[in-house]
């Protein structure tokens, strides 16, 4: 980048960042409601329907995701283009990955019967869980995008910026995640 | 309360004339609360007077005259003596005002669950769009009107049947939020003979300015014949 | 009235009616003014721009249609209150409940808010040296989201079911088994649209300040507006993305069958702490700006620097901060308890003392001045009082035990109306009668603007004061009838004299502003004696403002100057300016989330997805298209 552009894409560096703020305040605040609201006193108890396996097996791709970008990353510092679209593959294959696991164990709650009324415990469950995969989906069409942006040499310079702030948000998404493991899940699966 | 002394403004006496429901209230609870009421306006008073008269004082002075048309006033950075000391002075009197609201508060404040049980007389309010019941002990109900005993401490349990309703006798004192799913406890001390307006002041819902009843405080005896009948 | 259509029968209630045939009317009036000035092209600017002046003037524009609304909802409010009993047009019950909650919601989102951000997309970057806001695409995208939000709900009443549940939402009154129906819906995705965009110009305002000031231009110089304007964005960030959270949560309850405020499980107060904990740093997000403007606007009319620079900064923010720790001082009467009342009670308190110590900073920086009666001064030294008025009433609030008295009845009323007016609105008339030649490059007229200014600050104490006594009388807010016998009539009456005459003030703003293009008197760039940058720049400010890039050397840098009869320096390469770019995706965003909204309501899922669709499709496009400026300058 040049000096001119590296001032702009500060400008947008601190301008996401800041937008990453706010997702904070937000998932903070749905992290309290599912404090304060699980567990319910009617319908199941979390301990009864969580399990490690779908956690684990969940959290190893998303988590793994964030490693993988970073191999991107590294390609796109040091212009190993293969690497940068390896790790980036992989990457979206993970995202993908990770939300067929999700779409599987909501389904799998909804086959019991518990949808977003079962109980306020599920209510509060499903706007939280259900916004970070929300998020993780967008993070895929995003992904699919820079994709798409790849070849275009003359745009070289944005390209890197994209990809930048793409990770960014990718990495935050996956903070929430962990967030979502040790609030959500694990004290009900101790 | 011994802070009651503390009343004795000319002015506040004077406006205590106008016989403003709230400032005239007819039970210990309700004269808490107009005590509040005027000993935090005096204090505001005071503040609001300062403010006036610098405010009037510097714009009548300092207002442009063609006299002054080219005198190009002086630069002042601030000072730190006159800003402490508008710092200090609220404070101050801040905790003059925060004192009464403490004890008061912690007297007075609903709560969602009462440990006693003693001589003070129980009464159940129910709410609900757009009606009151009032259930006494023994099982009296009766609806829009409410009757209690004078000289007693009158212990109120209020729930409500759908929306938050919110109970409010001016002259008496209140108000207190009558919740859903959970019942609180208010209490209204020493109330004198009369008929009062009560209100329901939280807005629930198409019907709720007429959501109106009354508050008949009545002798002893005339209670306790009340809830015979 | 009723109209049979598609089958059904739709009641059309008079007011409605009216309103339709009055819009229509309207409508055409500018529709054919449009055309016979020939404005079709500079509309078809407007709509796709991003410069920040214009972005500010439709904010302001939009916003001051939308006071009018509202005020004429407030004109409802007193006609139907002005007598016991009384039953003006159609405004009692279900109209009188739609009445008040439209007026309190239109007044504060999409009136008050709205306008502020406006005078801040004007004024900040002119004040700091920036050439623009950091993101004036986003900056679009924000405004037409207030656009389309605001339409939204607006629109609510043309189909007869404006929102009922008052400006608060409270539950469980706001959920489906009590307001069945779309008219929550409107409530909820209006704000939540506007609220979006709100977020999106607060960040933006942020990374403006911080990275595109002019050179010199330090922290500690900045003018007091941009310091308000930056310290709002924070409070702006964190209380709407709360509210966000709120009404998302809301949505569920009412669209997808969750019950988080309601039933046994559920907990209404709940909201209540949701909905304050964002609504009392609402309350200073919509008083910090107005203290921002009377900050620029008395210094420069005294010729006189600010009295107490620092504190009036650190005041600032500690009120910002403050803000965040008394949320619960609406609800002493919910039975949160002794402790959470004393608790909260204290902490209410405690802003008296950084509000105080700004109000007697103003008083001083006007002692030993030079006062100029000007309409922005005048409203200025209107605030003083006036607001202190309403803070004190705020304080005898804050005592929680009295509170149990004063909660929910008029003289609340009164309160909140005393510190808005006098800080927002009074705010909002100042800073528009100061910046107007920033904006258009015409001057309003003065006398005018003194006739404004009285009678709207007679207008407005003889509505409000008496309010306070007929709260302390018994008069509970949000009834739309009262009886002979509570010694209420007077007091009303009163009120409803005062509002005609604030209307009347009104009118003569309006008035102000035709005549003031129609003789078209431009003025030059300082046409007020100013002493910060944005007079430095032409009126109105052009597409590239401070070329060259001025120097920054002090605080109030131009005033200085002027008297030393210098000129500022000037940097020969000053940081690389965002691009200047027009752009149809703004609206069409806007648009899209609108269709989604609508959808949502109406439960048209294959709509909803229609318009979700929609606004990633937009993304997309942009992400295709946006390319940094210096690509844009190699290719040409
Ligand atoms: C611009 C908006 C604005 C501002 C600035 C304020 C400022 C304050 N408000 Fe107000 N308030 C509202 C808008 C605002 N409010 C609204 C809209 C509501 C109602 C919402 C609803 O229910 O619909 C409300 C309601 C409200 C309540 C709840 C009432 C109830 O529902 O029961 C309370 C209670 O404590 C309160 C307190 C205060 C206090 C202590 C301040 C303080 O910040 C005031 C501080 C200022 C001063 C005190 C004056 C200047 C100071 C000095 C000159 C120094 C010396 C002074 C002293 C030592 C006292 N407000
Ligand atoms: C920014 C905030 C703001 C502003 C500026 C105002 C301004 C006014 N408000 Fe309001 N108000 C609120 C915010 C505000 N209000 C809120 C939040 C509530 C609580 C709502 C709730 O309970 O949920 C409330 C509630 C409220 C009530 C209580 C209702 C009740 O509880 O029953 C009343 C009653 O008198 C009232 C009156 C007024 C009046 C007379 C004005 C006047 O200042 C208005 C002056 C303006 C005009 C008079 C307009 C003149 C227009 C023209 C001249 C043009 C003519 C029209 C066309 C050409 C289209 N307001
Ligand atoms: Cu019941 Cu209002
Ligand atoms: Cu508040």
């Amino acid at each position: 980048m040049t000096q001119g552009e590296i001032v702009i894409f500060k400008d947008k560096q601190l301008g996401f960042f800041i937008y990453l703020g706010v997702e904070t305040i937000m998932f903070a605040t749905l992290f309290a409601t599912y404090m304060i609201f699980t567990p319910a006193e009617k319908g199941p108890h979390p301990a009864d329907i969580f399990e490690w396996k779908t956690l684990l097996l969940s959290s190893f791709f998303l988590l793994s995701s964030s490693g993988t970008l970073m191999m991107s990353e590294k390609g796109l510092r040091s212009g190993r283009k293969g690497l940068l679209v390896l790790g980036l593959f992989i990457t979206l294959l993970f995202g993908m990955t990770f939300l067929g696991l999700e779409i599987l164990e909501f389904s799998s709650y909804l086959q019991q019967g518990y949808g977003t009324s079962a109980s306020v415990f599920f209510g509060s469950f499903y706007v939280l869980v259900g916004l970070h995969a929300a998020h993780v989906a967008f993070g895929v069409g995003w992904m699919g995008m820079l994709f798409l942006q790849l070849g275009r040499e003359k745009h070289a310079a944005s390209f890197e910026q994209k990809h930048r702030i793409f990770s960014y948000y990718w990495h935050f998404v996956d903070v929430i995640w962990i967030g979502i493991m040790v609030i959500v899940y694990i004290p009900y699966l101790l | 309360m011994v802070l009651k002394r503390f009343t004795l403004v000319p002015v506040l006496l004077m406006l205590a004339g106008c016989n403003i429901t709230v400032l005239n209230p007819k039970s210990a609870t309700g004269k808490d609360q107009a005590f509040l009421i005027w000993f935090s306006f005096g204090l505001m008073l005071i503040v609001l007077l300062v403010v006036f008269f610098l405010f009037f004082r510097f714009v009548a002075t300092y207002r442009y005259t063609d006299k002054k048309a080219n005198f190009i006033p002086e630069d002042v950075h601030g000072n730190k003596w006159l800003e402490l000391t508008w710092t200090i002075l609220p404070i101050l009197l801040l905790i003059v005002l925060a004192v009464p609201t403490v004890a008061i508060t912690y007297n007075q404040s609903p709560i969602s669950e009462v440990l006693k049980k003693d001589e003070a007389v129980q009464i159940e309010v129910e709410a609900q769009q757009y009606q009151w019941t009032f259930t006494h002990e023994g099982g009296k109900t009766s609806n829009q009107a409410l009757v209690i005993p004078e000289g007693k401490t009158i212990r109120l349990q209020l729930k409500s049947k759908d929306v938050i309703h919110s109970f409010w006798v001016p002259a008496l004192g209140g108000k207190v939020d009558v919740m859903p799913h959970k019942d609180l406890y208010y209490e209204i001390k020493n109330p004198e003979v009369g008929t009062y307006h009560g209100k329901c002041a939280e807005y629930c819902g198409l019907e709720h300015a007429k959501m109106i009843f009354t508050a008949k405080v009545v002798t002893e005896e005339a209670y306790e014949q009340y809830v015979k009948e | 009235m009723q109209i049979s259509m598609f089958n059904q029968t739709f009641e059309l209630p008079s007011d409605v009616l009216a309103a339709w045939i009055f819009t229509i009317i309207a409508g055409g009036f500018v529709l054919l003014y449009v055309i016979k000035k020939k404005k079709l092209p500079l509309i078809w600017d407007y709509i796709r721009t991003t410069n920040h002046r214009k972005i500010g003037t439709l904010y302001i524009l939009f916003g001051v249609v939308y006071f009018l609304r509202a005020g004429l909802d407030a004109v409802f409010i007193r006609l139907q209150l002005a007598f016991p009993d009384q039953s003006f047009w159609v405004f009692q019950q279900e109209k009188y409940n739609e009445v008040f909650t439209t007026h309190g919601t239109i007044m504060i989102f999409f009136s008050a808010m709205p306008i502020l951000l406006g005078l801040m997309n004007v004024a900040v970057p002119l004040q700091i040296g920036a050439r623009d806001l950091a993101f004036p695409f986003l900056n679009a995208v924000g405004f037409w989201l207030f656009f389309f939000g605001a339409l939204f709900f607006n629109l609510a009443f043309f189909v007869n079911q404006a929102p009922s549940i008052g400006w608060t939402g409270y539950a469980p009154y706001s959920l489906n088994e009590y307001t069945p129906g779309v008219s929550t819906d409107y409530y909820v995705f209006g704000i939540q649209l506007s609220g979006l965009g709100t977020i999106f110009t607060a960040l933006n305002l942020i990374v403006t300040i911080f990275r595109h000031r002019a050179p010199g231009m330090k922290l500690t110089r900045m003018p007091l507006f941009t310091w308000a304007s930056l310290i709002t964005s924070y409070l702006i960030l964190i209380a709407f993305s709360v509210l966000a959270v709120a009404l998302y949560l809301l949505m569920f309850d009412r669209l997808f069958g969750t019950a988080f405020f309601s039933g046994s499980e559920g907990d209404p107060v709940y909201w209540q702490h949701l909905f304050w904990i964002f609504g009392h740093p609402e309350v200073y997000i919509l008083a910090l700006p107005a203290f921002g403007i009377f900050s620029d606007i008395i210094p420069t009319f005294s010729s006189k620097r600010i009295f107490g620079y620092p504190t009036m900064v650190v005041s600032l923010a500690l009120i910002g901060f403050l803000g965040f720790t008394v949320w619960a001082h609406h609800m002493f009467t919910v039975g949160l308890g002794p402790m959470a009342n004393t608790f909260f009670a204290l902490t209410t308190m405690t802003i008296a003392v950084p509000t105080g110590i700004k109000v007697f900073n103003w008083l001083f920086t006007i002692r030993g001045g030079l006062l100029r009666m000007t309409a922005p001064m005048l409203f200025a030294l209107g605030f003083i009082p006036s607001f202190v008025m309403g803070g004190v009433t705020g304080v005898m609030l804050s005592v929680s035990a009295a509170d149990f008295q004063f909660h929910d009845s008029h003289f609340v009323v009164a309160h909140f109306h005393y510190v808005i007016i006098a800080s927002t609105i009074f705010g909002i008339f100042g800073g528009i009668y100061y910046w107007y030649p920033k904006i258009t490059g015409y001057r309003l007229n003065e006398k005018l603007g003194k006739w404004h200014f009285w009678l709207f600050l007679i207008g407005f104490h003889l509505t409000f004061l008496p309010m306070h006594i007929s709260g302390l009388q018994g008069m509970p807010r949000r009834v739309y009838t009262y009886g002979a016998d509570e010694g209420l009539t007077g007091l009303n009456f009163t009120s409803t004299i005062g509002a005609f005459v604030m209307g009347a003030a009104v009118s003569i703003f309006l008035w102000n502003i035709v005549i003031t293009h129609r003789r078209g008197v431009t003025v030059g760039a300082d046409p007020w004696n100013g002493r910060t940058l944005e007079w430095t720049v032409d009126s109105p400010s052009p597409e590239h403002s401070f070329d060259p890039m001025p120097v920054v050397d002090q605080m109030d840098p131009f005033w200085y100057a002027k008297q030393e009869k210098r000129q500022l320096a000037i940097c020969a390469n000053p940081r690389p300016a965002p691009p200047d770019e027009q752009s149809m995706i703004p609206i069409s965003m806007g648009l899209s989330l609108f269709v989604l909204a609508a959808a949502l309501t109406y439960s048209l899922y294959w709509l909803a997805i229609a318009g979700g669709v929609g606004i990633f499709v937009l993304m997309a496009i942009r992400s295709w298209t946006d390319r940094t400026i210096i690509e844009e300058e190699e290719e040409a």
